[in-house]
């Protein structure tokens, strides 16, 4: 026999007797961290208290001018495959692992947790090698909660999702916060407000 | 320290460390201390008590229907792509690892944090197949060079303090004795990054999968677990049978839940979502994943009528944290991966009862575990659920286990109790009481009180005390 069916086999002969007990449903609005503010506002809030920073536009035009102002200084990029032509920097592209900068588009956010959620099919070296990292993301797609965004996306999931919450960041020595351990040491959040494609 | 202790060294560990490493006990309290202060702020913004409940649930439904659930992920699994294995013990768990490697021709590994391959030694087995294991995160990669186990299982280097880095780095990398930690943790980032681009292979553990969609979930805050499941060009990631949740969103929850308890961060800093390899159009990724489901003892637990609820642990570490015990000596004085009160009434389930013994006994039975567990697992009854089971198949040790069973038998007879007591008081302890058999081991370096002629209950003190 296979250890597969000897495991499944161990697993049934273990919990045959044993009385079974119902899911207890979704982990949904009964479980609600703290108010129910606006989402731009809570998620600005968490990924601030996280030491990420949050830019906000009124539309594309408006990121696009901060774009131009943030990257100066900046040598070479490495962009989300996601990433819309007019919010791709001016710079000469480069492989992520030599970037000084990366920037990306999330699928969507998470207020309560002050989450970006990251899609692989935008590129997952670009989401982490760089020290650097600028992510775009439509206030529109900030949920309030995690698994309201989680429930959104399940449909249409990607080989993997990241969800960035915050700088890397570690307390191994001895006990004294770091940032900027493997992933990003920076990690900025530019929301825009108006509707439609970012 | 490349002689690993067993539990059975616990005694000796811990005193040894207790009366040679004050420095370490001080990096442990501190550290413990502060984390135990965050899961409490953190808890209080929620209703941990619903919290608690909805997550002891989510993992008892799961327990009590796992074959299903394990049927449902395998197939999940299969239709992303994902290789499906099965290990019934640590060694074939090891073997599986290895001849993954071995067809790829792997010679490099990088790992992010894992217990479950401490648990079954995966680094040392790798290691003597000709494999380089790199462990990634900052905590797990200061213990890799230091050749120890981890002693907590959230904060694996949380023994060491800032001048022990500082020594270890400047002897390994010739950073200067006095560099900040920014300066450490950028060495370690740049030796570290070069082994995320030259790794063949990249190991990681679980901290749930969901059935529905086989979605490997992985907390941290570095980003050496998204960047090992993503840059290797094979994945693999060992999970415990345990591990499994029914439902993709039912991660939402968890997932808060376990941060908050571990750290007390509302999330961790990156969380993992994984369906499987690299897919056409995606421009990096994997193209291999491999989940290797681990049963290690974990079916021995699953058929025990009592023990069985320790499988709802989600690993958050709190009640190390919380453990009056465990602050005095870290987690090396269990002598194996799992420290603390888990790691005490796991052990029995994994490495067997007699080679767990006697860390059932580590434990003052003060409740404090029990009072953080964010799964509610009952750890102190379950801590003398495993005591009861060692007396009973003889496993304490023999003068213990005698004294421990005639003072059971005598507390049960008052009459007897009230003799004994009388016998005690009559011994001529000031020539002999250094030589008493039962309390050699205590009085040797300490001088014997000697038992008062009368019998506390029959004084007036215990008379009052006992109305």
């Amino acid at each position: 026999m296979s250890p597969r069916n000897r495991i499944l086999g161990y697993v049934r002969g273990a919990t045959a007797s044993r009385p079974r007990v119902p899911h207890p449903g979704r982990f949904d609005g009964r479980f609600l961290v703290g108010d129910d503010r606006p989402p731009m506002e809570r998620f600005a809030e968490q990924f601030t208290a996280a030491g990420g920073e949050v830019e906000r536009f009124v539309d594309t035009e408006a990121a696009v001018r901060w774009l131009g102002e943030f990257t100066r200084g900046y040598e070479s990029v490495t962009v989300g495959a996601t990433v819309p032509g007019r919010l791709r920097p001016a710079l000469p592209s480069t492989c992520p692992d030599l970037a000084p900068l990366g920037v990306s588009a999330a699928v969507a956010a998470v207020a309560e947790t002050g989450s970006l959620v990251l899609d692989a099919r935008d590129g997952r070296r670009t989401q982490l090698l760089a020290p650097t990292h600028v992510v775009f993301v439509r206030e529109q797609d900030i949920h309030q909660t995690l698994v309201g965004a989680m429930v959104t996306l399940q449909p249409d999931l990607p080989s993997a999702l990241g969800l960035h919450s915050g700088p890397s960041k570690s307390a191994d020595i001895g006990q004294i916060l770091v940032r900027g351990v493997h992933g990003p040491g920076r990690i900025v959040a530019a929301v825009i407000r108006e509707a439609g494609p970012v | 320290m490349s002689e690993r202790t067993r539990p059975s060294d616990y005694g000796a560990e811990s005193a040894r460390i207790v009366r040679d490493d004050p420095g370490m006990r001080t990096s442990i309290t501190g550290a413990v201390r502060s984390k135990d202060e965050k899961r409490q702020a953190a808890w209080a913004q929620i209703d941990a008590g619903a919290w608690r409940d909805w997550a002891r649930d989510v993992k008892t439904h799961v327990l009590t229907h796992l074959d299903r659930y394990l049927e449902e992920a395998e197939d999940a699994l299969l239709r992303n792509g994902v290789t499906v294995h099965w290990a019934e013990t640590a060694a074939q768990a090891c073997d599986v690892v290895a001849r993954i490697a071995a067809d790829h021709d792997a010679r490099r590994v990088v790992k992010a944090k894992s217990m479950l391959t401490e648990e079954i030694g995966l680094n040392e087995s790798l290691e003597g197949a000709g494999l380089e294991v790199r462990e990634t995160d900052l905590g797990e990669y200061i213990i890799q060079l230091l050749d120890e186990p981890p002693s907590h299982i959230v904060g694996p280097s949380l023994h060491r303090s800032l001048e022990d880095c500082r020594q270890l780095f400047h002897e390994r990398f010739g950073t200067p004795l006095d560099a900040s930690p920014e300066a450490l943790a950028a060495t370690a980032r740049r030796i570290l990054r070069n082994d995320f681009l030259e790794a063949d292979l990249g190991v990681s553990g679980a901290n749930f999968l969901a059935a529905d969609t086989g979605t490997i979930a992985l907390i941290e805050n570095e980003g050496n677990i998204r960047i090992s499941t993503s840059i290797p060009p094979v994945h693999v990631a060992m999970v415990g049978i345990e591990k499994l949740v029914p439902r993709f969103e039912d991660l939402a929850g968890l997932i808060q839940l376990t941060a908050r308890s571990a750290t007390g961060q509302g999330i961790g800093n990156y969380v993992s979502l994984i369906q499987g390899p690299r897919r056409p159009g995606e421009r990096d990724g994997p193209d291999e994943v491999h989940v290797v489901f681990v049963d290690n003892g974990r079916t021995r637990l699953l058929a025990d009528e009592h023990a069985w609820e320790v499988l709802r642990c989600v690993r958050c570490g709190a009640c190390l944290n919380t453990c009056p015990v465990y602050r005095q000596t870290g987690g090396h004085a269990y002598g194996w991966a799992y420290s603390g009160p888990i790691g005490a009434i796991l052990a029995p389930g994994i490495l067997g009862l007699e080679a767990a013994m006697p860390l059932p006994f580590a434990s003052s039975l003060c409740g404090a575990c029990a009072e953080v567990c964010p799964v509610r697992i009952p750890i102190p009854e379950l801590l003398v659920y495993w005591r009861e089971r060692a007396v009973e198949e003889g496993l304490t040790p023999t003068v213990d286990g005698v004294a421990m069973k005639s003072w059971a038998a005598l507390a049960e007879h008052p009459g007897a109790f009230a003799l004994a007591s009388d016998l005690v008081g009559a011994l001529p302890l000031e020539r002999t009481g250094r030589k008493l058999p039962v309390l050699r081991g205590w009085m040797g370096e300490r001088a014997a009180p000697v038992p008062s002629p009368e019998r506390f209950l029959s004084t007036s003190s215990g008379k009052e005390e006992s109305t």
